[in-house]
């Protein structure tokens, strides 16, 4: 479990599971709306910064009413994306059916922390560190996804690239 | 102020790096990273409607600056964040950096022979100008201000990183790349007198690094000798 500040005083949690095997029950509760959290796939993750930009940009949109999708959750997985496509970002930063490890992000007040044991009784799979969500990275489909250029990898870290063209690809 | 209040919305603390006539610039902690926020202000004296376009449309062309820079592999801020209702842009703080600038005027005073390796920088950075240049990245405020020398601790060169793209456009226009390069030119002599040599060894390696060069220092030449005869009729 990793735990971070974004704007509006407002908190992220992010929860990483792997085996798990209710993948397909937690996609159709959170599509009824009966999960408090965006339920995302790590493998499309490099590190759990890139969560924390998205979540940030989301509450930012909410406030501002601009959201491009009808839910905060949603809009944290539109966020992960680089394109502005919606049904592919879901595609590739939502969970499927068949997947087996997931990552649980709950934006939420610095004093709220029920939601914790809500989700850990709703996932069937076994907790991990939130750092080591690197370690479920694909990074070639990654930066094939974001069209990272061999150049730009020389500028500093994958993660870098990657966050640049979150935060930038509303105006590209 | 509205800048603050507007802030305070990201961050917890913010400190005043830089108070200018179009916008300010602080650091400030935000998700958990050392960050430069950039913000613009609004010009009372400007029509709102229009004032709020150009404002917004300058804060969209130094991201996307930054991006088409960094994609061809020129270090530039990495953008975490972008609130375009306030016009704030959030980046990586080059953290332990100096300025080209600094860096040149202190080497000059250690009037130790570093001759060679002011030399090198000087084609470091004509090298990088000409790779801009070939994305058609026109900087609009080139200085020796607006380049960081990041120490890197793997490498001892430092990495280069250029920064304030806020009057940047893109243009494939030789005028255009030649202008960019005059202001430089203006710039780096008036900051660092006798230098002429050393400006000389960045215009060479921008044109040995450019197969667009040729059409640039022309158009540079031309604008040099407009600016002569400007300045001897005024
Ligand atoms: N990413 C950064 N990392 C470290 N320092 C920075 C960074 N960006 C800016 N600075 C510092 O802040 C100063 C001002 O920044 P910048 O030049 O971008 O703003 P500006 O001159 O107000 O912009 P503009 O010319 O668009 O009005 C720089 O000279 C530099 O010292």
């Amino acid at each position: 479990m990793l735990n971070g500040s974004i704007c509006f005083q407002q908190r992220v949690t992010q929860i990483l599971y792997k085996d798990v095997k209710n993948a397909a029950e937690l996609r159709r509760k959170a599509m009824e709306g009966n999960i408090n959290g965006a339920l995302v796939n790590p493998t499309m993750l490099v590190g759990p910064f890139q969560v924390l930009v998205a979540a940030n940009k989301a509450v930012h949109l909410q406030t501002t009413g601009k959201m491009k999708t009808k839910t905060l959750n949603a809009e944290i997985i539109f966020n992960l994306s680089p394109t502005n496509n919606i049904s592919e970002a879901f595609k590739r930063f939502g969970i499927s059916d068949g997947d087996h490890s997931i990552l649980v992000v709950v934006v939420h007040k610095s004093d709220e922390v029920q939601f914790v044991s809500d989700i850990s009784a709703m996932v069937d799979g076994q907790q991990l560190p939130v750092d080591d969500v690197s370690s479920l990275s694909d990074f070639n489909k990654i930066k094939k996804l974001f069209k990272i250029t061999p150049q730009e990898e020389k500028c500093g870290p994958l993660l870098d690239a990657v966050v640049c063209r979150m935060a930038i690809k509303d105006v590209l | 102020m509205a800048g603050q209040t507007t802030l305070s919305r990201f961050v917890g603390k913010a400190d005043l790096v830089k108070q200018g006539a179009e916008g300010r610039v602080y650091r400030a902690q935000f998700l958990g990273k050392p960050t430069i926020v950039k913000e613009r202000f609004r010009k009372r004296y400007r029509h709102p409607v229009l004032d709020e376009k150009l404002t917004h449309r300058r804060t969209v062309q130094e991201v996307r600056s930054i991006l088409r820079c960094r994609r061809a592999g020129i270090s530039a801020p990495v953008v975490y964040f972008v609130d375009y209702t306030s016009h704030c842009i959030f980046m990586e703080e080059i953290a332990g950096s100096s300025t080209v600038r600094d860096h040149i005027v202190s080497t000059q005073q250690a009037n130790s022979c570093k001759e060679l390796e002011l030399q090198q920088l000087a084609e470091r950075i004509g090298r990088i100008l000409a790779k801009m240049h070939d994305e058609d990245v026109i900087h609009g405020d080139l200085t020796t201000s607006n380049m960081l020398l990041r120490c890197s601790s793997q490498d001892t060169e430092s990495d280069l990183v250029l920064i304030d793209f806020g009057l940047s456009y893109i243009s494939s226009l030789p005028e255009d790349k030649g202008v960019d390069l005059y202001v430089l030119e203006k710039a780096f002599l008036s900051s660092h007198p006798n230098t002429n040599v050393l400006f000389e060894k960045l215009l060479q390696s921008y044109t040995k690094s450019s197969k667009k060069s040729p059409a640039v220092i022309k158009k540079l030449d031309e604008v040099r000798l407009r600016g002569r005869k400007r300045s001897m009729v005024g």
